[in-house]
């Protein structure tokens, strides 16, 4: 488990939005597609991927999930940012692929 | 945004023809033929279809008709998922006074199993218009989700940036609004040149390339 404000502080991403630093996450999913991430990710989950628009908010809302972590220098759009403040999602951004945001996070949270 | 409200907002701004593209469902159609016969302008019926690779993709249809059995056939093959009115909003289907009918239940943000190839096939197969939509978006377009566009007989291509800035393969090339809102409506639109009037006018400007733009 990790909280998610440690994506920040432990993992070095860029925060674009964080209302809950003290809210947890207890795993990951990887995907750009929207309708296998409402299929198949977990409660808790944090979402790593590069759709940077504010259907991924929702998707991620309507999962439970608390943290949206954007790959390859993407950033979230201005409404992307609004949705995920009512939310109470976090949005973080990196250079990073989503080959190492995983490999990290799953690090990070014990599973590898 | 009511179907209705969408044919007077058009004919206020100057717009001869206009199509209705709802996301995966065709039910808000009716209101809008009736509608667009009632403020004198020409509406054109289709959906904008999400493929089984999110990819978004515009078929018109020369009758209501036909648009109207498509638009069944698409949410049948949707998935099973219910809509979450809080966050993806309401899908709200209206009468042509603006009156609520019905809300989809479906969640028609969610793809028709229906592969890019394989819709492209089946609109041309029902003589229908299939145009890749916002080809030039980074989500839910060929560029964003399969990379290119794949060389395919599409009727035209709809790109936001115009010259487009991706390589549209020598296809028709249509600018539209994308309108999911009121204020969006003519947000972007373009110009065809035909000697037919309607449906049969679109494909024609297509088939010869016969459009322009705002600006240019």
């Amino acid at each position: 488990m990790l909280k998610v404000g440690q994506l920040e502080t432990e993992l070095g991403y860029t925060v674009f939005t964080m209302m809950e630093p003290d809210a947890t996450t207890t795993d990951g999913y990887t995907s750009d597609l929207l309708s296998d991430v409402m299929g198949n990710a977990a409660e808790g989950s944090t979402l790593i991927t590069i759709q940077a628009h504010k259907n991924t908010v929702a998707v991620a809302s309507l999962i439970g999930m608390r943290a949206i972590i954007l790959c390859n220098g993407r950033t979230p759009t201005e409404d992307m940012v609004g949705a995920a403040m009512k939310e109470h999602i976090a949005i973080f951004g990196t250079d990073e692929s989503q080959f190492t945001v995983s490999y990290r996070l799953a690090k990070a949270l014990g599973k590898v | 945004m009511l179907p209705s409200l969408l044919a007077i907002e058009g004919a206020d701004m100057g717009i001869d023809m206009l199509a209705l593209t709802d996301h995966n469902c065709g039910r808000n159609l009716p209101a809008f033929a009736e509608a667009c016969e009632i403020v004198g302008i020409t509406g054109i019926f289709g959906m904008e279809v999400t493929t089984l690779e999110e990819v978004h993709v515009l078929t018109l249809f020369a009758t209501l008709e036909q648009a109207l059995s498509f638009g069944e056939y698409i949410e049948s093959i949707l998935p099973k998922i219910f809509n979450s009115s809080r966050l993806f909003g309401n899908q709200f289907v209206c009468s042509v006074e603006g009156e609520i009918i019905e809300e989809a239940q479906l969640f028609l943000y969610g793809p028709a199993q229906l592969t890019f190839e394989a819709l492209i096939d089946i609109t041309l197969d029902l003589d229908a218009l299939v145009i890749p939509a916002h080809i030039d978006r980074m989500a839910n377009s060929v560029m964003a989700n399969l990379g290119f566009l794949p060389d395919l007989p599409y009727s035209a291509v709809e790109s936001i940036a115009i010259p487009p800035k991706v390589d549209t393969l020598d296809n028709a090339v249509v600018q539209g609004s994308d309108a999911h809102y009121i204020e969006h409506i003519g947000r972007r639109r373009c110009f065809i040149e035909s000697d037919c009037h309607g449906f049969d006018a679109l494909r024609d400007a297509f088939q010869r390339k016969r459009i322009s733009y705002l600006g240019f």
